[in-house]
């Protein structure tokens, strides 16, 4: 976790956005509905991951600010016209802004009481998109119209594909180098014990705020994501069944790392299509199985799928007594 | 001469109905090593964490260089060239040996934005590695650079913990009970960094100790801490022959 990020770590980013161009010329609709929400929550769940797995604030407003994003970006452009490449910047760093407003009070807080007046806000804020009526559309929800990206209509999941993949890629890219840098270094150490980082000279409020700040920006963005193929915006997307699915994504793949949150997109946005397929009335049972998930994994991988393989290959190379594993 | 390279002045402080620390004093001179020793629930620690400012004395002043650190936030103290160890080692648990090493080199590594792809290390942080590097192999810890520091033993633990605050290159080491739960080979090992500390390094120590065999043969000066009030100081030969130390110690009627 130190140095700079090597060109050939950003190779796979630069396959994925070459990826994002090409394959919507050959893949069905449907794939690429799956790719776009699955894009979609993996800048949601790396900006959970800052905060929750690097920072180790275990903070629920996420969603509130996913929201903030989507109903801003949609808004400014079917209010305005203001296209895509302006307007969702300026929603996400609306949503970052909100962040810092809410964490400098809440960051005084920790634990379970950081957890609950985090939910208060998210909670309030599902208030706000359910009834102001004229501007959210309430809880009948917001008709979203075509976006222009770059002079370009998007508006269905073909022509939102490669943007969402070069918006996913360059959110990967930055968190990799945010990894890498002084910042991530002070959140780690901040997770790993407060008065220690203090003594070390880290102003631990300051980078709590910070934290919280760049984990809204990644929400923010996920949310103007969101306005790119959807047509629909409601409350609901924004509540507390999408709080915990992202949870549920970070705990299963393995918390504070790139790779595990990944993994944990992948299996938990693919599941209700597997689910779809496989079980009659799927809806119904969907949380139960998304909460069964939850609870075996924190009981069997409580660090995560990619934190039980990385721990299985340390183990064995120990075996063969070699230390150095970079 | 100035002022103390260290002092502690009248330091009060009360937590409910327990005055922790009563109008407590003393003074360090640069280049030293100082004990602060005293039974458990002294207020030992309650003086440590006032100088890491993690407590707001009720009454006094802490003054380092002949300025008062009081109107310092926590995160300053390491700045201003103040680093400490802690009593149960605590170690940034997940982050790797090096990375342990590079957080306490903090303050001596200004800030910069890292962030051009294909200069692959950027300077400031290429450097601040190498000091790490060079810290860790001269303690012995360069084949555990990249294991997680929770992975480490006991003693190896210790050592980093007190590698840690050396990165910063601190004039005043803080050690909170360094020695608690070696070896005596370990202490022996311990013993000699210290010495080594203040003569190559000039660094000035104040120390919590329980562990008299160390005390003994470190320390050029001792305060004796009882129950929140200055007992004794002195040279080791002059407190260990004090009839006050030995009753905080050995409790009333008893002879050394």
């Amino acid at each position: 976790m130190y140095g700079s990020v090597s060109l050939r770590q950003l190779l796979p980013l630069l396959a994925l956005l070459v990826g994002g161009f090409v394959l919507p010329m050959f893949t069905n609709e449907y794939y690429l509905y799956l790719g776009n929400v699955l894009m979609m929550y993996a800048v949601l769940a790396i900006g959970l991951d800052i905060l929750m797995g690097w920072a180790g604030q275990f903070a629920f407003a996420h969603t509130a600010f996913f929201g903030l994003g989507c109903y801003t970006t949609a808004l400014l452009n079917i209010k305005w016209g203001i296209p895509f490449m302006v307007g969702m910047p300026m929603a996400a760093l609306l949503a970052g802004a909100v962040g810092v407003l809410v964490a400098i009070p809440a960051t005084r807080m920790r634990d379970i009481y950081l957890a609950l007046a985090t939910f208060a806000f998210a909670e309030g804020m599902f208030w706000v998109f359910n009834t102001w009526e004229p501007v959210t559309g309430g809880s009948t929800g917001l008709r979203i119209i075509s976006s222009n990206v770059l002079g370009f209509k998007v508006s269905n999941d073909v022509t939102a594909f490669p943007v969402s993949m070069a918006l996913m890629c360059l959110m990967i890219a930055a968190a990799m180098y945010l990894s890498k840098s002084r910042l991530g270094r002070e959140m780690s150490a901040v997770r790993d014990s407060e008065h220690v980082a203090m003594s070390c000279g880290i102003d631990v409020r300051r980078t709590k705020v910070i934290a919280f700040g760049i984990s809204a920006i990644y929400a923010g963005v996920a949310g103007g994501m969101f306005t790119l193929a959807q047509s629909f915006a409601s409350p609901e997307q924004f509540g507390f069944n999408t709080a915990i699915l992202v949870l549920t994504m970070i705990v299963v793949g393995g918390m504070g790392t790139l790779p595990g949150v990944l993994i944990g997109v992948l299996i938990l946005s693919m599941l209700p299509e597997v689910l779809r397929t496989t079980m009659r009335s799927y809806q119904i049972w969907q949380e139960l199985v998304y909460g069964l998930i939850l609870i075996l994994s924190i009981m069997f991988m409580p660090r995560g799928i990619w934190g039980s393989l990385a721990g299985y290959f340390v183990t064995r190379d120990s075996s063969t007594s070699t230390v150095k594993r970079l | 001469m100035g002022a103390p390279f260290f002092e502690i002045k009248n330091l009060s402080i009360r937590f409910g109905g327990l005055l922790a620390l009563d109008n407590f004093s003393m003074a360090l001179d640069g280049g030293a090593i100082h004990a602060l020793i005293g039974p458990n629930g002294a207020g030992k620690s309650t003086v440590f964490n006032c100088i890491s400012r993690f407590y707001d004395p009720s009454m006094g002043d802490i003054l380092f260089e002949g300025k008062s650190i009081l109107s310092h936030p926590p995160h300053a103290i390491s700045t201003i060239g103040i680093a400490r160890t802690f009593q149960n080692i605590e170690l940034f648990a997940t982050m790797t040996v090096l990375e342990n090493v590079l957080v306490g080199m903090m303050p001596k590594v200004p800030r910069y934005l890292g962030f051009v792809p294909g200069l692959r290390r950027n300077s400031i942080e290429r450097h601040a590695v190498e000091r790490a590097e060079a810290l860790l192999e001269r303690s012995g810890l360069a084949d555990f650079r990249n294991i997680p520091a929770a992975e480490l033993d006991f003693g190896r633990q210790k050592t980093l913990d007190v590698i840690r605050a050396l990165a910063s290159e601190p004039k005043l080491l803080v050690m909170d009970e360094p020695a608690a739960g070696l070896r005596n080979r370990e202490i022996a090992a311990l013993d000699k960094l210290l010495v080594d500390l203040v003569k190559s390094e000039g660094v000035t120590i104040l120390l919590v100790e329980h562990v008299m065999q160390l005390v003994m043969s470190v320390a050029d000066k001792i305060t004796v801490l009882n129950q929140g009030v200055k007992i004794a100081e002195g040279s080791p030969a002059q407190v260990k022959s004090d009839p006050a130390v030995i009753q905080a110690y050995l409790g009333k009627g008893a002879h050394a």
